[in-house]
């Protein structure tokens, strides 16, 4: 049976960030995958050996433009393990809000995404203007609707002033109703249930083989969370749950990202109402020789980075992390067996962060084209109107 | 297992292939063992203890280059790291990906990076770098120079 | 079935007879939050000329020139916008209690040729006495000698700079003679020239 070659990237509509898939088919169903990145690598770990520890951070903020405060919480925190010291509490609840508050907006992107790729655009402009009211509110508590600079290995840089605060939490409550709403529809659609139960199953033993982690592994009943099993800011003097399903497939990983953010609201006003107060920075000086671990979970998993440093003030190595490098291979076990109008959602659903989304184009072994990237989308959208008619819906 | 019990038990267990055991604060452990024992102790950490296996990092330093795994141990709270030192004329280790799928993507990284060899990897193509970058240029180095003469290292103005 | 169809239809009418949720821009402007980071400002009266906000910016988006005319000397500021990542450690660096650069709340910042994207200041510079290269802004020793008290008074450089702006030197006063014994030793001099006249005898 011939088998065709499906190329998709480098640059595609369907992905944040450029990524370049091959899918190789036989008829509709897929039967193998391979992944090349690359397309963004900036130099960033020889770039943070220019500078010092705290000019540092301003990179290692910019490596990702979504969970653009996950990198410096680790970075802090793994240059704050050299020593190792601890920060003081003020300090740690605000870079707790701020965590919090980029999980949140995160979250959403992707589920206003997630409804782009279904063909529910409603959903993707709901979703979206839901989002403008959580950058709102990190707008006034720390200046900028993205990336924050309010990281420093040692503390934070700058306060919480206290009449920012209800201004703050009102809207950040103010999206609770309507997440509310979105869950239950979510959760109760029948076409979405024909759409996304049973696809993309991603087994317990291969998310451990794997190393997978974040949503993608909490949908497959893995549970493991960083703020849980080893508690850093103020995650241990809040209370909220670690969401776990079972069934490892796409709709499971739909559910666990929209109930953490029911979890993200609980854990943000128990921190702006219950903010300590006292100092904010440790003003460290200088620092030792050593090296350090940090680690922080970010909406997509768990960010690690590992700093040494020999006594001058920069440091003498820096290694990054980000957690969708060990998300990205499941492809290889998540992605064979299914058909190809199920691929781009499959491959969204682990949220991918590594700077991709471009044109998808579908050849043929002997280079014709047979669909391009609008096509595969439309592939997409037309088997969620296929099921609706099925169900007598439409 | 407490935290004590898993240290002695590495401790007694790798007896031939420590070479040094840093006991850092609660919440970390470095060990350095011999290159050779890697594949057994990698193996015997993620099985047997079932921890994850969270990334591997390599470090140029003048005299040697290093590689170190490290193992997360939730249950515990306390991060393993295994470190292993090379030398920098022609490093070679034996690959763990056969071991867990985990570390077949850090190793073709290190690889192209670091030009370290990893023996028995099934899968040695680039990750990173663009295929037109030189074989044998390995740009995390310190020995690293410019090879690229047309490459804009100004603002651009 | 009925019931989430009602559900979403009473958003609908909602979202169809409220007014539409995108703002008016350009037709309205847009003001930021106070909190907003935008441009940093330079202040020309509080800036010092320390060149710590130089030093600290992580994109080197900060620089500076220095003119050693004799008549009229000076060092330029220059802050690059196109650079700029907003981050406020020059602010944060600043020694003169914050206030030299700040952060406003400026965000429409497009240009058309990337070569005007800069902000300039002008602070005065002082030169030595003997050869003529520049020591440190005026502003800038005046404010040392300000924060040490009268410890100045152990560098000619500090209390003569203080002196002078308090008034009560001449601002012209200059030695006639130049043979790097006595007199050159209680002049405003750089650190080369303050250490060869400290060091050589008076003869030459």
């Amino acid at each position: 049976m011939a088998k065709s070659i499906i190329p998709i990237g480098p640059y595609h509509p369907l992905q944040e960030e450029p990524e370049f898939f091959t899918l190789t088919v036989d008829g509709e169903t897929v039967v193998d995958i391979d992944v090349s990145i690359g397309y963004n690598h900036r130099g960033i770990e020889k770039l943070s050996e220019m500078k010092t520890f705290d000019q540092s951070t301003f990179v290692i903020e910019r490596i990702c433009g979504i969970c653009s405060t996950s990198h410096p919480f680790a970075y802090t925190r793994a240059v704050e393990d050299i020593i190792p010291v601890e920060v003081p509490d003020r300090a740690k609840y605000i870079r707790t809000i701020i965590g919090e508050g980029e999980r949140i907006h995160s979250h959403l992107l992707w589920l206003g995404l997630a409804g782009h790729f279904l063909g529910y655009n409603t959903v993707y402009m709901w979703v979206w203007k839901l989002r403008e009211e959580i950058l709102d509110a990190m707008e006034i508590l720390s200046g900028n609707r993205n990336n924050y600079a309010m990281f420093k290995p040692g503390g934070v840089r700058r306060d919480i002033n206290s009449e920012d605060i209800p201004p703050a939490l009102r809207k950040i409550e103010s999206i609770v109703p309507t997440l509310n709403k979105l869950k239950k529809a979510i959760i109760d659609d029948p076409v979405l249930h024909a759409r996304l139960k049973g696809i993309g199953i991603l087994t317990k033993e291969e998310a451990l083989d794997y190393c997978a982690l974040g949503p993608t592994s909490r949908a497959s009943g893995v549970a493991k969370d960083v703020r849980k099993d080893a508690p850093y800011g103020a995650y241990d003097q809040v209370e909220w749950d670690m969401i776990v399903t079972e069934n490892g497939d796409v709709f499971d990983k739909v559910v666990v990202r929209v109930l953490e953010m029911f979890e993200s609201v609980k854990i943000m006003k128990q921190c702006l109402e219950n903010l300590p107060p006292g100092e904010i920075d440790l003003n460290i000086k200088n620092i030792p020789p050593g090296e350090g671990i940090g680690a922080h979970e970010a909406p997509r998993g768990e960010t690690f980075h590992y700093v040494r440093s020999d006594g001058t003030n920069r440091p003498a190595r820096h290694k990054v992390r980000a957690p969708t490098f060990m998300n990205l291979p499941t492809f290889k076990a998540t992605v064979i067996g299914e058909t190809i109008s199920d691929a781009t959602i499959i491959l969204a659903s682990i949220d991918p962060c590594y700077c991709c989304t471009e044109r998808m184009s579908v050849m043929n072994c002997r280079g014709k084209k047979i669909y391009s990237g609008e096509d595969l989308v439309r592939l997409s959208q037309d088997k969620t109107k296929l099921i609706q008619k099925k169900m007598g819906l439409k | 297992m407490t935290r004590e019990e898993i240290v002695k038990d590495l401790k007694g267990r790798f007896k031939a292939d420590i070479i040094d055991f840093f006991d850092k604060s609660p919440k970390r452990v470095y060990m350095e063992i011999k290159p050779e024992s890697l594949v057994r102790c990698a193996s015997y950490i993620f099985k047997d203890l079932r921890a994850r296996f969270n990334i591997a990092s390599g470090v140029d330093t003048p005299t040697h280059i290093e590689i170190l795994y490290h193992f997360s141990l939730e249950y515990i709270n306390l991060l393993v790291t295994l470190r292993i030192k090379l030398e920098r004329d022609n490093p070679a280790v034996d690959s763990l990906a056969p071991v867990f799928k985990g570390a077949n993507w850090i190793e073709r990284e290190i690889h192209e990076i670091l030009g370290v060899d990893f023996k028995g990897h099934p899968d040695m193509r680039r990750l990173l770098l663009p295929d037109e970058w030189p074989a044998g240029v390995y740009p995390l180095r310190r020995d690293y120079t410019e090879w690229d003469k047309n490459a804009i290292r100004d603002r651009g103005v | 079935m009925k019931l989430p169809k009602i559900r979403e239809l009473t958003e609908a009418i909602k979202a169809l007879l409220s007014k539409p949720y995108t703002s008016k821009f350009p037709k309205k402007p847009h003001i930021p939050h106070p909190n907003f980071r935008g441009q940093p400002v330079y202040n020309e009266d509080k800036c010092v000329g320390c060149l710590a906000c130089e030093q600290v910016c992580p994109v080197e988006a900060i620089d500076h020139r220095d003119d050693a005319d004799p008549s009229n000397p000076k060092r330029i500021m220059i802050h690059y916008t196109d650079t700029c990542i907003f981050c406020g450690s020059c602010e944060a660096a600043c020694i003169a209690d914050k206030e030299g650069i700040k952060l406003s709340n400026e965000w429409d910042l497009a240009f058309f040729d990337r070569k005007t994207a800069q902000e300039t200041i002008e602070k005065e510079l002082q030169l030595c006495e003997i050869c003529g290269e520049p020591i440190a802004c005026k502003d800038h020793l005046k404010w040392i000698a300000e924060k040490i008290g009268e410890l100045s008074y152990s560098s000619p450089t500090l209390y003569f700079s203080h002196l002078k702006s308090l008034g009560i030197i001449d601002d012209n006063l200059i030695q006639a003679s130049r043979d790097y014994g006595r007199s050159d030793r209680v002049k405003i001099l750089c650190a080369r020239c303050r250490r060869e006249s400290t060091l050589t005898t008076s003869s030459r």
